[in-house]
C-alpha cells in the first residue's frame, strides 16, 4: 500500500533537505521513491505543512524500577492528573511520572517516535523491558548502567586488561538487551554503599581504590573498541555541587579522545563564584565542547514547576534530600550493581539557584556552536516532564520570548547570567538536527531521524506557526513506521514500537569468571540473569538489532 | 544444569533442580508443595456443566460486560497475567485489588507519604553486618531467607556471619539462626518497643513505668550495634503488626533508618506477600500509577485503600460480578453470592460451582512466565516444570477481552 504525503515542505537535515517542497511516499513502513506506475492508495495533502522525521529523545526516564518508585512516591501526581481511557487508548495518569501507556501517547502526540531509557540497572533489566512492552507507539531502548557494578570495579582494581573489560561490557549489553552504556557518578554509587559521601574524579573509591577517571577511561574505550555506536553516556561525579565544572571538564579529559556523551550537562556546569557561591560555568563547558569534537552532550534543561528527580545517583540524591518538595524521598541500594534515588522537586522561578539553573541550561544550548553535538532534553522527569519540550523549543527559537521569561526570574539570577545578551535563535533546521538527525546518528539508528529513501517512515508533520511552542505542541499528523498514529482527532492507531538493541561480540571465555562471581555472590543465578529472546517475544517486545563495528586491537 | 525459579514465595529462589520431571526444592517445604501440586482437572465449566474454553470465555465476557460493577481480585498471576487482567479491568471499568493486600499496602502507604531507605537481597547478603529481625520469624513466610541472606558463606563485604537480633514476641522468634540479642515483647507492645528503640538510637533517655515494661537493655544493645554497623538492615513483615499499627511501625522503621544514615548505612527490607505480590504492585504502578486497590469505574484510575478493598466490597455487595484469579496459590474464591468467574489452577477445589470456571495453568508448572521478588527490583523467569496445554491467565484474560470487544 502506497501512502503519499503530498506537497509538504520537507526538513531533513541528514539528507541536506532544508524546507524544500516535495512529495514523500511510504510503502510497508518505509520511505520509498515515487511509484513508477503512479499508483497511490492513500494521499495526505501536506501543502503548507512541514514534514520532519519523528523526534527522538535520547535521555528520558520512562521505564524501570526507579520510574515505578517515582510513580509510587508521586501519588499526588496520579491523583491530580488522570487520563481517561478512549476508544483505542488505555487510561492512566501522571504529569511528572506518567503511566506507561500515557507516556507513549503523549510522546507520539508531540511528534516523538522514540525515547530512550538512560539508566537501566543491570539487575532490573527484565522488569524494565517487560514494562516497556506496555509503552506503546514509540520506539525505545535502554542504556545499561555500569561503573558501580562491583564486578567491574573489582576487575579494574585487579588491573584486568582492557580486552576482558570489553568482553564484560559486551556480555552485559547482550544480557540486558541494551542499546548503550551509561555510567552514573562512576564509582560513587558503590562508594555510597560503603558510606562514602562524596567522590571526585581522581579520588580513589573507599573499597576498591579505583578512581572515577579509571572507570570512565575503561568504559569509553570499551565501547569504542566494541564498535557500539552510542558513546559512553556519562553522568559525571558531583552532580549539582557548586564548582562541579572542574569535575565535568576533567571527565572530558578522562575520555582521552574517545567519544563521550555528557548527560544532563546543566546539572554539571556550576561554578562557585559570587556572593551566593553558585554561578554559571556554562561558557566554560560550551567552550570545551566546541573545542573537543569527541564530546556530545544533552542539556537536562530545568523548567519551573513540580517534578520529581529520579536518578541512579544515590550519593547525590541523598545530598539533595534536603530540597525535597514535598518532603519525602526514597533511596535504594541495588544488587551490587547500582542504586536509585527519588526526590520530588519544585523548581521555582523566584528561587536564585533554580532560576540560575534555568539560565545555565539555555546558555549551554546557545553557546555550543554545533547543533549536531547538543541534544534537547529535560532529563525527564528530573529537570521537567518531557511535555515541556515545545516550550523549550520556543525558548531556543525566540529571543524575545526568552528575554521576557528571563525578566520574571529572581533578580540576582538575572544578574548572574549572560543569557540576555545572547542573540542566537535556533533555526528550524537546527531544531530538526538536534531532535532528529543527530540523535539517530549518535545512537547508530541509520534508518531513523531522516527521510531518505529506505528510512523508516517515522514522520511528524507540523503547521508552521510563529509561536513555536504551539507549533511543536501539536503536530498535524504523526506517522510511526508509516501508520498514522496521531492526527487531528488525537491518537489514531496503536502500533507497538520496536526496542533497539546492539549485540556486540565478546570472547566467550569471559563468562567463566562472571559465572563464578554470580555463583559465589549474586542472588540471581547466572543462567537467569540474561534476558532470553523467547521472554522478549512472549512479552510482545519487538527487538531491532543495530550493527556494531568492532575496532579491536590486533 | 541451571536451576529453575520458584514462584511460591517472594524469595523466588532460582536454584531448584528439575530432573526427570521431579523438582528438588532445596529443602524448602513451600517450594516442594508448590511443585508437587496435583494436575487436577482441566475442565472448564459454565454453571457447573463442562464447556469449551471458547464458550467459557464468551460466557465470562458476557457476565463481566453486563455487570454494573465488576471486581477483579485474587490476582495470583505472573506478570503477563497481571498485564492482561489490567487491560480487561480498564475495558470493563472493574475494581482491582490483590486479595489480602492490606499488609503490603500499609508498607506502600508509608512509602507514598514519607519515602523509604531500602536495599535488595544482593546488598544485604553481601554487606549486612548487623541485622534486626522485627515482629516475627520471617522464614515462616520466606523459608530460605536466612540461608540466602544471612547464612551465605561467600559474602563480598563481610567476613563473619552477621550479628542478628530479634525484637518481637518470644513465641514467634526465629529458631533457625543464632540470635545475639533477643528483645522480647508481645505483639501488643511491639510498636511501643519500636518507638523506644528509635528514641534510644537518637540518644534519648527511655525508662520503664508501672504501665510499660520494655526490654530496655536489649533495645540499648540493638541500638548500639546498628549505630556501629557498617551496613545494618532491618527486616520486617507488615503483617506482623496489627492492621492499625502496621503503618506506624513502617514509619518508625523509616525514622530509625534515616537517623542511622546520617552517620552510617542502614537499610530496610519489607517482607511478606506471596503470589507475585510485588509483580502485581509493579505492573499496576506502571499501567495505572497506583500499586493496588484501583477502580477503573469512572474511566480513569482511582485509588482508595478503603473503598476498593475486595473483602469489603464483597461483604457489602457493592459489586455484582467477581473475577477471581488464583493461578499461583490454589486459593478458592471467598464465599459470596456474587456471580463469579473463577480463573483458577487445575487443583483448586471450588466450594460451590462458580458461574464460570476457567482452569488456567500454574506459572512455573504448566507454562513459563516471570514474577517479581519481594525486594521489587528483580524479576525472574519461570520455566514450565510440567508443561501443559492449559491456558495461562494472560491467555484467558485476553480471550475474555477479545469477546467483549472494543468500546463503541
Amino acid at each position: 500500500m502506497i501512502t503519499k504525503l503530498a506537497g509538504g515542505f520537507v526538513l531533513d537535515p541528514a539528507n541536506g533537505v532544508n524546507g524544500e517542497q516535495r512529495d514523500l511516499f511510504i510503502d510497508n513502513g518505509r520511505i520509498v521513491g515515487a511509484p513508477a506506475d503512479g499508483r497511490v492508495d492513500r494521499s495526505y495533502d501536506l501543502r503548507g505543512l512541514m514534514a520532519m522525521a519523528g523526534a527522538i529523545d535520547i535521555h528520558s526516564h520512562v521505564s524501570g524500577g526507579k520510574v515505578n518508585l517515582a510513580r509510587l512516591l508521586m501519588s499526588e501526581d496520579h491523583r491530580d492528573v488522570t487520563v481517561a481511557r478512549g476508544a483505542l487508548t488505555r487510561s492512566g495518569g501522571g504529569q511528572a511520572t506518567p503511566s506507561s501507556f500515557v507516556t507513549g501517547y503523549r510522546y507520539a502526540a508531540m511528534g516523538y517516535t522514540a525515547a530512550f531509557e538512560p539508566a537501566m540497572v543491570p539487575s532490573n533489566a527484565r522488569s524494565a523491558h517487560l514494562e516497556m512492552a506496555d509503552l506503546p507507539i514509540i520506539d525505545k531502548g535502554t542504556y545499561v548502567m555500569l561503573g558501580n557494578d562491583e564486578l567491574l570495579l573489582r576487575m579494574l582494581a585487579e588491573g584486568t586488561e582492557q580486552e576482558r573489560i570489553d568482553d564484560y561490557v559486551a556480555w552485559m549489553m547482550q544480557a540486558t538487551a541494551a542499546l548503550g552504556v551509561k555510567t552514573v557518578n562512576p564509582g560513587g554509587i558503590s562508594a555510597f554503599k560503603f558510606n562514602g559521601r562524596g567522590l571526585d574524579i581522581d579520588q580513589a573509591g573507599p573499597q576498591h581504590g579505583v578512581t572515577p577517571r579509571r572507570v570512565i577511561q575503561a568504559l569509553a574505550r570499551a565501547l569504542h573498541e566494541l564498535g557500539v555506536p552510542h558513546p559512553l553516556h556519562t553522568h559525571c561525579n558531583n552532580l549539582g555541587i557548586p564548582g562541579n565544572i572542574e569535575t565535568t571538564l576533567a571527565t572530558i579529559a578522562a575520555a582521552e579522545g574517545f567519544p563521550i556523551h555528557l548527560t544532563h550537562a546543566q546539572f554539571h556546569s556550576y561554578g562557585k563564584e559570587g556572593d551566593r557561591h553558585f554561578s554559571s560555568a556554562a561558557a566554560r563547558l560550551a567552550e570545551a565542547v566546541n573545542r573537543n569534537r569527541n564530546v556530545t552532550l544533552d542539556v537536562g534543561q530545568i523548567m519551573f514547576g513540580q517534578t520529581v528527580t529520579a536518578s541512579g545517583d544515590t550519593m547525590a540524591q541523598y545530598r539533595n534530600r534536603v530540597f525535597a518538595s514535598p518532603d519525602k524521598w526514597i533511596l535504594m541500594d541495588i544488587e551490587c550493581d547500582g542504586g536509585c534515588g527519588l526526590v520530588p522537586f519544585r523548581y521555582r522561578d523566584k528561587n536564585f539557584v533554580n532560576a540560575l539553573q534555568w539560565a545555565i541550561g539555555l546558555e549551554l544550548f546557545l553557546l555550543i556552536e554545533d547543533p549536531w553535538r547538543v541534544f534537547l532534553t529535560t532529563d525527564h522527569p528530573n529537570g521537567a516532564p518531557f511535555t515541556a519540550y515545545p516550550t523549550l523549543v520556543r525558548l531556543l527559537m525566540d529571543r524575545g520570548y526568552r528575554n521576557d521569561c528571563l525578566k520574571t526570574l529572581h533578580p540576582a539570577a538575572q544578574k548572574a547570567t549572560n543569557l540576555g545578551s545572547i542573540a542566537r535563535e535556533y533555526t528550524l533546521e537546527e531544531i530538526a538536527i538536534m531532535t532528529r538527525a543527530s540523535p539517530a546518528r549518535l545512537l547508530g539508528l541509520a534508518d531513523r531521524g531522516q527521510l531518505g529513501i529506505g528510512a523508516a517512515a517515522d514522520i511528524a508533520v507540523y503547521a508552521e506557526d510563529a509561536d513555536r511552542e504551539r507549533m511543536f505542541r501539536a503536530p498535524r499528523y504523526v506517522f510511526k513506521d508509516g501508520v498514522e498514529v496521531s492526527g487531528e482527532s488525537g491518537i489514531a492507531a496503536l502500533p507497538m514500537g520496536a526496542t533497539h538493541v546492539v549485540r556486540p561480540e565478546f570472547d566467550k571465555g569471559v563468562t567463566g569468571p562472571i559465572k563464578s562471581f554470580f555463583d559465589d555472590h549474586m542472588t540471581v543465578g547466572f543462567a537467569h540473569f540474561p534476558l532470553s529472546q523467547g521472554e522478549l517475544d512472549d512479552a510482545g517486545v519487538r527487538v531491532l538489532e543495530h550493527a556494531c563495528r568492532p575496532r579491536r586491537r590486533a | 544444569m541451571p536451576g529453575i525459579a520458584c514462584p511460591f514465595c517472594g524469595l523466588v529462589c532460582d536454584d531448584l533442580v528439575l530432573e526427570a520431571g521431579r523438582v528438588d526444592s532445596r529443602g524448602c517445604a513451600k517450594g516442594a508443595a508448590g511443585f508437587a501440586r496435583p494436575t487436577g482437572t482441566r475442565e472448564h465449566r459454565i454453571a457447573g456443566r463442562p464447556a469449551t474454553f471458547e464458550a467459557a470465555a464468551a460466557a465470562a465476557a458476557a457476565l463481566l460486560a453486563g455487570a454494573q460493577q465488576p471486581l477483579i481480585t485474587g490476582l495470583g498471576a505472573d506478570i503477563a497475567g497481571v498485564r492482561a487482567l489490567l487491560a480487561l479491568a480498564d475495558r470493563t471499568g472493574a475494581i482491582v485489588d490483590r486479595w489480602q493486600s492490606a499488609a503490603q499496602l500499609n508498607n506502600l502507604a508509608v512509602m507514598q507519604r514519607a519515602g523509604a531507605l531500602a536495599a535488595t537481597f544482593g546488598e544485604i547478603a553481601n554487606r549486612a553486618d548487623a541485622v534486626l529481625l522485627l515482629g516475627r520469624d520471617p522464614t515462616r513466610e520466606h523459608p530460605r531467607l536466612f540461608e540466602r541472606l544471612l547464612r551465605n558463606r561467600t559474602a563480598l563485604y563481610r567476613s563473619a556471619a552477621p550479628w542478628v537480633s530479634y525484637l518481637g514476641p518470644p513465641a514467634l522468634a526465629p529458631s533457625d539462626i543464632p540470635l545475639a540479642v533477643r528483645a522480647p515483647v508481645e505483639a501488643s507492645a511491639l510498636v511501643d518497643a519500636l518507638g523506644a528503640l528509635s528514641a534510644v538510637i537518637r540518644g534519648k533517655r527511655v525508662a520503664n513505668s508501672a504501665a510499660v515494661a520494655l526490654p530496655l537493655a536489649a533495645l540499648g544493645e540493638i541500638a548500639e550495634r546498628l549505630k556501629a554497623a557498617r551496613y545494618g538492615a532491618i527486616l520486617w513483615e507488615a503483617a506482623a503488626f496489627t492492621a492499625g499499627e502496621a503503618q506506624i511501625a513502617a514509619g518508625l522503621v523509616l525514622h530509625i533508618l534515616r537517623f542511622l544514615t546520617l552517620t552510617t548505612r542502614c537499610v530496610g527490607l519489607p517482607l511478606g506477600g506471596s503470589d507475585n505480590a510485588q509483580g502485581v504492585a509493579q505492573t499496576m504502578l506502571w499501567q495505572a500509577g497506583w500499586p493496588g486497590r484501583v477502580s477503573f469505574a469512572t474511566g480513569t484510575p482511582e485509588h482508595d485503600p478503603w473503598r476498593f478493598d475486595a473483602e469489603r466490597l464483597l461483604a457489602a455487595r457493592e459489586v455484582d460480578a467477581l473475577l477471581w484469579v488464583a493461578a499461583l496459590s490454589p486459593t478458592p474464591p471467598p464465599a459470596s453470592t456474587v456471580p463469579t468467574v473463577a480463573l483458577v489452577g487445575p487443583d483448586v477445589t471450588l466450594p460451590a460451582p462458580a458461574a464460570i470456571e476457567i482452569r488456567v495453568g500454574v506459572p512455573a508448572l504448566d507454562h513459563a512466565g516471570a514474577v517479581v521478588r519481594v525486594d521489587t527490583v528483580i524479576a525472574l523467569p519461570l520455566a514450565a516444570a510440567r508443561p501443559s496445554a492449559l491456558p495461562s491467565v494472560a491467555a484467558a484474560a485476553a480471550a475474555i477481552l477479545e469477546r467483549i470487544g472494543a468500546p463503541r
